[in-house]
């Protein structure tokens, strides 16, 4: 039992190399690679998955819509929060568009805005109760979202006496049917892309700015990522809880005009089918479901994962309840996957 | 006897053990000591099961053991108490005794076997508890006794405790080590992980010393060293305590921050203090007198109930804390600061730059260049070590992240800043620039309000040191740094205090 004594190592050892996630483990990259192979596979498997008019062009369509619903997702996700109602909050949106049009005659541009403005107000509401309550916010959206099911039933059967209202501003039909192709200055006409594409860039380029560069999106972000630290550095958190809500509601009330455009009709079933696609969208992409950090860029390729596999397997005439199968079991991969990453990140953080 | 021989352990990047061999023999405590990152809590890890070691090899009375886990090793008789809670509260002391391995009879818990096997783990402590009592209504210290009792079951013959006093008060702490006593007696092998270095020589018999890894001293018996030597080796250097800028405080000046009479919805009383510029107040008091409470309430974040706030003499009423920061320039440097300090999963630039981006906006956006100027400004200023300021914060020491929890009120250029156990859970080293740079802050003309359960800590730092016990101040001092004295006085103040409300 002798006392060894060394010789005293260096007090200074250098500090740790932050990690870098490698390429590999990137989802992004993994997400491109996933997209490239599918297209090749059901391309040799049904060469019409490549025709424009029939595939292609409803394709893009599509992406959009779930693009921007992925992204009215992901605003709350930034908190660790969830939008349980937002395909009903899509809904009731589009029907105060149909309401603003069909009853006071309002135009294409005044019946959005009249629709996105309520998309706004429902999301900060939501944002309202969980903010002042603490209720979690799956519970306070899921209840938003049974409550806004049988409003919209009602309303729709009050005013338009059916599920639809019979008449759509001047300009949604071009929105629906038309391609850049069909506008031509002398004899250069555009690409084939339809007219809401654009939309959803839009959006995706101002969430993005939201996030990245601004001081609201920054401090939404971190309250997600540690809300009483956020409390403690000064930043109003229910503001923030607030205010990422409103913008959720905002962006589904954008998805469900997109979608009632695609569609041709405000209907009562829209945004019936706008849940699991706008977790699946984020998710994919890489943004975490416990907040503080998200991916606009990887929602934009969830989302087109996502339609890429819904066209393939139509085109492969599968049956739609085999379709949900697998959209099931994606998402479930995808949610395994989010929490692996999780963890390794915790285990790299915790070396002390 | 449990030997780990020549342990090794890497994570990416890191090798946190380097040949580290530990000896527990039954009937004797054995400390282990080091600062923090020094590989103590690997190494309590690899001999529970938690981490597989890379290299070396584990022998528990003669022979080779791999444990596939924590509950595993409690199997085969080794027990560990970590640093961090691990009750359920809701559950019962008894169920949380026998938690992972609940007796059950034809599928359902057999509760009587449950009762009777935490009575006797209760037993082997000698300590009175009604085992149905649910653990949210013990106190800090009966819960870790409880934890302790935990350990024990399973026939535990090796009990490693880590840090197990962090939380408790001195009079607690004696009790809880009188049982370890008692363990020794019966025949355990204690394993003592503690910054404590009084508690440690006056229960353990032997010593490892670690230090980046590695082992500079291995299993030597306490009674040859003083504690001077010991930490000297924890450092690495001979250790000289460092010689403070001295102030000189201009008693005429406005108090930068002025308590009169301030009573709060905690139960606060008649609460004065005065902090002027380039003034640090010692708040000292025990662990539960209400100070971070006090501090919180200034912050807008717990009510007053009456009295007045008065910053840089004009009366204040602060309701947030955007508003205590952005329009009195006060900070407040929070105790916990992994819960409520600091955002682990962020890089370090945002981490400092929270408090200012209101300021680094322009149109309301906020440019990445700018965030890691600031950043890099300040984690050069305080010494912070970062690899770069994309650096997740929950990468850094214990020490560095409390800088980077400092310097987003330095970058706020706050005037009044609130230190909460500024160095608790840091290291000797790490400790000692701390002081210095809170003094730094002082000579530069800040108020500092040092909320410290640490009483070498305040006597060294403090220019006046004001006493709070049970929500309420029970005396201030001038400071005049004789620690013998000062020591005294405070502790009497503390001690008549409680005499007084207790008859």
């Amino acid at each position: 039992m002798t006392a060894q004594l060394e010789t005293p190592a260096p007090p200074d050892a250098p500090p740790r190399t932050p990690h870098r996630v490698p390429l590999w483990a990137n989802p992004r990259v993994g997400l491109v690679v996933l997209l490239v192979a599918l297209v090749v596979l059901f391309s040799v498997l049904r060469p019409a998955f490549l025709n424009t008019r029939l595939t292609l062009t409803p394709l893009q369509s599509d992406i959009s819509v779930y693009l921007v619903v992925g992204l009215a997702q992901l605003s709350v996700l930034s908190l660790g929060h969830m939008n349980m109602a937002v395909g009903r909050m899509a809904a009731t949106s589009a029907f105060t568009m149909g309401l603003v049009h069909d009853k006071l005659g309002a135009g294409l541009v005044l019946s959005l805005i009249a629709g996105l403005a309520v998309g706004a107000l429902l999301g900060a509401l939501a944002g309202l109760i969980i903010s002042r309550t603490g209720v979690n916010s799956f519970v306070v959206t899921l209840a938003m979202d049974f409550a806004l099911a049988g409003l919209i039933t009602i309303l729709y059967s009050g005013v338009t006496g059916g599920v639809a209202f019979p008449t759509m501003p001047a300009g949604m039909s071009e929105l629906r049917s038309d391609t850049f192709a069909d506008y031509c200055i002398g004899d250069v006409c555009g690409p084939r892309v339809p007219l809401v594409v654009p939309f959803a860039i839009l959006a995706a380029l101002l969430v993005g700015l939201l996030f990245r560069f601004s001081r609201l999106g920054r401090e939404i972000l971190m309250t997600g990522a540690n809300q009483r630290a956020a409390e403690l550095s000064g930043i109003p958190t229910k503001d923030r809880i607030v205010q990422a809500h409103a913008v959720s509601g905002l962006l589904a009330a954008l998805g469900g005009f997109l979608l009632a455009a695609n569609n041709g009709a405000f209907s009562a079933s829209l945004g019936d089918s706008f849940l699991l696609p706008s977790f699946l969208a984020p998710v994919l992409g890489g943004t975490l479901l416990a907040g503080g950090a998200v991916s606009v860029l990887g929602t934009a390729l969830g989302a087109a994962l996502t339609q890429v596999i819904y066209k393939g397997l139509n085109l492969l005439q599968f049956q739609l309840d085999q379709l949900q199968l697998y959209i099931g079991l994606v998402l479930l991969a995808a949610l395994s996957l989010d929490r692996a990453r999780h963890v390794l990140a915790e285990r790299r953080g915790n070396r002390a | 006897m449990l030997l780990a021989e020549n342990l090794v352990k890497t994570f990416p990047g890191v090798r946190a053990l380097d040949g580290v061999s530990l000896t527990l023999r039954p009937g004797s405590v054995h400390a282990l000591l080091g600062e923090n990152g020094a590989g103590k809590s690997t190494l309590v890890k690899l001999l529970t099961g938690v981490y597989r070691p890379d290299g070396g090899r584990i022998t528990f009375d003669g022979d080779e053991r791999h444990f596939a886990g924590p509950l595993d090793a409690q199997r085969a008789g080794i027990g560990v108490v970590h640093q961090e809670r691990n009750l359920i509260p809701a559950f019962s002391v008894a169920e949380n005794i026998v938690l992972h391995h609940l007796p059950s009879r034809g599928g359902r818990l057999d509760k009587r076997r449950m009762r009777a096997e935490a009575v006797r783990c209760l037993e082997l402590l000698q300590v009175e508890l009604d085992p149905d009592t649910p653990v949210s209504r013990l106190s800090v210290a009966q819960a870790q006794l409880v934890e302790i009792a935990k350990a024990l079951s399973l026939d535990t013959k090796v009990l490693l405790l880590d840090e197990p006093t962090a939380s408790l008060t001195g009079d607690e702490a004696d009790r809880l080590y009188s049982v370890v006593r008692r363990l020794r007696d019966a025949g355990h092998a204690v394993a003592l992980v503690s910054h404590k270095l009084e508690e440690v020589f006056a229960v353990a018999d032997t010593v490892t010393v670690l230090r980046d890894g590695r082992s500079v001293a291995q299993d030597a018996p306490l009674t040859g060293y003083t504690q001077a030597q010991v930490v000297d080796l924890m450092v690495g250097r001979a250790f000289a305590s460092i010689a403070l800028p001295t102030r000189t405080v201009d008693g005429e000046v406005t108090p930068a921050l002025q308590l009169s009479d301030v009573s709060t919805a905690l139960g606060h009383r008649g609460i004065s203090l005065v902090v002027r510029p380039g003034e640090i107040l010692g708040l000292y008091g025990l662990v539960g007198a209400g100070r971070s409470e006090l501090a919180k309430a200034v912050l807008g974040l717990e009510r007053i109930t009456s009295g007045t706030v008065l910053i840089h003499g004009r009366p204040a009423r602060i309701r947030t804390v955007g508003e205590a920061l952005h329009r009195y320039r006060i900070g407040y440097v929070t105790e916990d600061r992994k819960g409520e300090g600091l955002f682990l999963d962020q890089p370090v630039s945002r981490n400092i730059a929270v408090t200012v981006w209101r300021r680094l906006a322009r149109a309301g956006l906020v440019r990445d260049r700018g965030e890691r100027e600031l950043a890099g400004t300040y984690a050069d200023r305080l010494g912070i070590r970062i690899s770069s300021p994309r650096q997740p914060a929950g990468q850094l020491s214990g020490g560095n992240q409390q800088k980077v929890s400092l310097a987003k009120w330095l970058a706020a250029e706050c005037d009044i800043l609130i230190v909460d156990e500024p160095t608790v859970g840091i290291d000797v080293r790490t400790k000692a620039a701390f002081h210095e740079l809170i003094a730094g802050l002082a000579a530069d003309g800040l108020a500092l309000l040092l909320i410290s359960s640490d009483l070498p800590e305040t006597v060294g730092l403090a220019d006046r040191i004001a006493v709070m016990n049970d929500l309420r101040i029970v005396g201030e001092l001038a400071n005049d740094h004789d620690y013998p004295r000062m020591s005294q006085q405070i502790i009497r103040l503390i001690h008549t205090a409680e005499t007084v409300s207790a008859a």
